[in-house]
This record gives C-alpha cells, structure tokens and sequence, in this order.
C-alpha cells in the first residue's frame, strides 16, 4: 500500500520511457556545452585573470537559461497528463478507484514534475564550476534552484489543471503554452516596456503596472535572487499569491471533471468527461 | 445487492435510460442485452459512479451511487466496454497498482495477483508488459484487475466486445469460472446468445427501457419445448402457407431461401404430421431437420408471450 499509487505508478512509467534517457543527456550536454562557452568567454583563455564581476553575469545567464527551458519544457511533459489518460482510455477505470481527485492531481504533478528537477539536478554539477570563478555563493545558487523547482511545480500544476479541464490533448497543450507565454514572455516583455516608458509623463501609471507584471514573471524573481534586480516583498506576495489564486481557481472545473457527483450540486446537466 | 428505482439519465433532451427498476440478487449474475444505444452502457456508468442520474435512485451493495460513491467504488469492481492500459508495466505491477489504489496490502495483493493471473489463464504472463498483451489477454487481465480489490460486485460492460471467435470462447469460459466465485455480476451485451451460458437472468433494454426479464433456467425449460425446423423443398407457395396455417404448433416461419426455418412447439410426432402435411400438398422435401433453438429467438418469444417470464 503506498501512499499515493498513482505517483509511484508515474514515477516508474516516465522513467522507463525511451525519451527520459535521451532528454536528460541531451540537456546535460547542452547546458555543459554552454557553460563551457560561457567560462571561456568569461576569462578569454587567461586562468589568472578571473573577474568575479563577470563570473556572477555567468551565473545569471545560466539561471534565466535553464528557467527558461524548463518553463517551456514542463507543458510537454504534463499537458497531457489527465486528458491523455482520457485519449486512452485509462481514466475511466482510474475514475472507478478510491483515488481522491485531489490524490490523482497531486500524483500527476508531481510526477510530471519529477523528471523537470532531475533536469535541474544533473546540471547541479555545472553551477559548482561558476563557484571556482567566484561568481556566486552556495545559498545564491540553493536560492535559485528552489525557485526553479518552485516554478516547475508550479507550471505543472497548472499544465495538469488545464489538462484536466479540457477535453483534448492538444486544447490543453495550447492552453498551458498560452499560461507559460504569459508568464514568461508577456510580463516580461509588457512589464519591460513599460518601465521604459516610465521615463515619460504616465511615470505613476507605467512604473506601478511594471512591478507588478514583473512581479508575476519568474525570470525577473529569479534575478532579484541572483542579486541582480532589487524586488519589494509585496513583489513576492503578489508572485506567490497571484499563481496559488490561479491554481485554486482552476481546479475547481479541474475536481467537478473527475467528480461527477458534484454536478448535482450545481443546476443543469454534468459535463460527462469519460 | 444490485437496485435501482426509477432511475432516469437525460442529456438534453435526449433520455438515455428511463425509469429502470432493476434488482439484481446477491450471489446471481444478471445479463443486459441491447442494441448499441439502448442504454446499457449508461446504465452501468451511473452503477459505478461515473455518471449521475438526472433522477430515481441506484444502490449498490446498500450503498447509494449518488451520495455514497466512496462506499460504491470499493464494493464494486467496474470493466468499461472500451478501455486501454498502461504502457511500460508489466502485468504484475499493472495489478499492484490498483491495489495500491484500493488500499490493499503488498502481501496480499501479491498472493491475490498470482492467484487471479492463473485463474484467468495469464500466469506465463506475469512479467510481459501489459500493452505487449494481444486484445483478448488484455481483456481478462481487466477481469483480473476488477478482482483484485475482492469486491462484493461486478460490473461488466460488454467483456467480450472486439474480441475474436477463439477469445470470446475463452473469455466465456471465464465468466462461467466467474459464476463460482459466489459474486454478484451486471453483465452487458449486444447479443443474448453470448450471456445465455453465463447468466441466472437476462433483461432486454430497448430505447433506455428494460423492456423485459426472464430467468435463463425457465428459458431453457421451454427450450425443450420449442424447436426450430430447417426445411426446405420445392411445391406451390399456397401449399407451403396452407400446411403452416393450419398446424397450431407452428409459431413463426423465416423465409431463408432455399428453405424456411419454422419455430415450432410441439412434439416430434407433430412435426411429423407437418411434413405429411406438406408432402400431401404435393410439397416435395429436400429437407426437414431440427436446429437447436436459438437462445435469442426463445427469449422473445418467451417474453412477448408473458412478459415477464420469470
């Protein structure tokens, strides 16, 4: 008996897949290759010239690199979790167990994210070079890795919430897309220009809506970790507050899915998900 | 163990099932047959907690569906009529894990895992990967997995459908195997002939409704009393009608050119004087021979006459 089946269930599929292996070398060498270049950039060939300086910009390329990937890797790995299971026609004797919706939710996440934070952790060995270059402390890099698993939990949450309230794969596939552009490239972007605006007379306006888009982009938190941008607590409320309101919101039509008898609390016909 | 009262499901407009009342007595395995549509799958879908019905009411085991879904889910163990499997897990961990869903123990589940993999003729398979399995090994390795639980009731939604000639014999002889394990069984299928081995009693849906119920032991107790006749032969068209109308044991005639199949309820010395009838007539016979009565054509006839024939 374990305590979430369906995790274990997960756990063991997604690592006996073909692809697991071939994604996880394929990012090593990738963010190897790339650290490398980025170090030798850093000391131009010369090991007695080490600028610290330049070492930290290693480390923060490096951090808003990998949280990049991996917020655009997580939909492909969990957008599919609970409508795939419907495609194939497994759900419908999930549905028939015990399993709580909550349980199956919690199992699907966390399974979906499991393979994002191996991906994290093989690169550990990575960030330990910039240590020998100076550019960063242990509780910096510890800082940014939890952010990063933050972030993975986080996007998977919302990938397997999407998944569940759409009926098809491909729906919440763009439905999840469509989430990590907002956070990432929308905020960002709009939150960015918006700050150059703020040299103009909306200064109030500009600079407020600003922080508070760039407040709900992981990129610029996980700067503001590495030390880089300076963000005010009330940043990380709204950060947190926003996305746990967004989770809780989506898995209201996320549990009436899995949980047909719940419908007869509302007026008009279920919407059947089997 | 097995009641539902009224119990109704619409989509819309649309009425899937309408006021069924069906009691299902604990130990008995109850056959539904219908057409695709008729409102089978539904009905089994709401049994097991997957859909709600608009209204009327459904326990299971003194469990009501509706409001007791948790109670339901570990007194029932539910086979859907199109399903899939995991990828990339062996048979073994294929049923540990719904174990595990149910909360049984590792030891148990072990033993409980070998013992239903042998009953269902999979245990050289214990440790192939489940989608590696062909369809009809599939299908009873989901037999296997409904009983992993040890559940009180089984819901079977068409077990044998997409299965080939050779599967869907083994897959009968499991659920006969399945009769001696005591359990209460719903069974679903589009063809009567394949539950008239299995169940105690048999219901017809059409159109949402069960149209009507019959014990399987009194439908083979007339069994012997009606025959099908396979005759053939050539002779005037009014001498063939003039023989057939004027014996009364003759029920219903097929035209199933070159010859007629004639349901008949009499003796073998009343056939007898059917073929002089016809030969009298100048009928010249080919041939006139008894088939064994199909169980389908009996079952209507049974209930079209009385009803309820149980």
């Amino acid at each position: 008996m374990r305590a979430n089946p369906l995790l274990y269930k997960e756990f063991r599929q997604r690592m006996r897949a073909r692809r697991t292996p071939l994604v996880v070398a394929g990012y090593f060498v990738s963010m190897a290759a790339l650290t490398f270049f980025l170090l030798y950039e850093n000391v131009q060939g010369q090991l007695v010239l080490v600028l610290p300086a330049r070492s930290e910009q290693v480390f923060l390329l490096m951090s808003l690199l990998q949280m990049t990937v991996v917020a655009f890797l997580t939909p492909a790995f969990a957008a599919g979790a609970i409508s795939g299971e419907r495609e194939r026609r497994t759900l419908v004797v999930l549905l028939t167990t015990p399993l709580s919706p909550f349980g199956i939710l919690v199992g699907k996440v966390l399974s979906s994210s499991a393979l994002l934070a191996l991906l994290l952790v093989v690169s550990l060995p990575l960030y330990s070079l910039v240590f020998l270059f100076g550019g960063a402390v242990p509780q910096e890099v510890l800082a940014v890795f939890g952010f990063q698993v933050l972030n993975i939990v986080l996007i998977a949450a919302l990938s397997v919430l999407w998944s569940t309230i759409a009926l098809r794969s491909g729906w919440s596939t763009v439905l999840s897309y469509a989430t990590v552009g907002f956070m990432v490239i929308f905020s960002g972007v709009v939150g960015y220009g918006l700050r150059l605006l703020a040299q103009s007379p909306m200064e109030f306006f500009a600079l407020r809506w600003s922080n508070d888009l760039l407040a709900l982009n992981p990129l610029w938190m996980e700067a503001s970790l590495a030390g880089v941008v300076n963000v005010s607590r009330h940043a990380w409320v709204l950060f947190l507050g926003f996305y746990a309101a967004l989770v809780a919101v989506l898995a209201v039509p996320a549990v009436f899915r899995l949980r047909p008898q719940l419908w007869r609390l509302l007026p008009g016909d279920e919407r059947n998900y089997q | 163990m097995i009641q539902t009262q009224n119990l109704v499901k619409r989509y819309g407009r649309e009425v899937a099932v309408n006021q069924l009342n069906l009691t299902v007595r604990q130990g008995t395995v109850f056959g539904i047959v219908g057409e695709n549509g008729a409102g089978k799958t539904t009905t089994l879908s709401m049994l097991a907690t997957l859909t709600v019905p608009t209204s009327g009411q459904a326990f299971i085991a003194g469990y009501e569906v509706t409001h007791q879904p948790h109670e339901v889910r570990r007194a029932i163990g539910y086979m859907p009529d199109s399903f899939g499997v995991y990828d990339e897990l062996t048979v073994m961990e294929y049923l540990r894990f719904y174990a595990d869903c149910y909360g049984v123990d590792r030891r148990t589940a072990e033993r409980r895992a070998k013992e239903l993999l042998d009953w269902v003729d999979l245990g050289a398979k214990r440790h192939s990967y489940v989608n590696a399995l062909s369809r009809g090994m599939q299908q009873r390795l989901e037999i296997a997995r409904c009983l992993m639980h040890n559940p009180e009731v089984l819901i079977l939604d068409e077990p044998s459908s997409g299965l080939d000639p050779r599967s869907r014999l083994e897959m009968r002889a499991v659920l006969q195997r399945l009769r001696s394990l005591g359990k209460t069984i719903l069974v679903s299928s589009h063809i009567l002939h394949e539950l008239g081995s299995v169940a105690d009693e048999i219901g017809i849906m059409r159109g949402g409704e069960l149209s009507a119920i019959a014990s399987v032991n009194v439908m083979l107790a007339h069994s012997d009393a009606f025959r099908t006749l396979w005759i053939s032969g050539e002779g005037p068209r009014e001498a063939w009608e003039a023989a057939f109308a004027d014996d009364p044991h003759v029920l219903n005639v097929v035209d199933k050119s070159p010859a007629v199949e004639v349901l008949y309820a009499g003796t073998v010395e009343q056939q007898a004087q059917l073929m002089k009838s016809l030969m009298d007539r100048g009928v010249v016979l080919y041939q006139f021979a008894e088939r064994p009565t199909d169980i389908e054509e009996l079952f209507l006839r049974l209930t079209d006459q009385g009803g309820e024939a149980d």
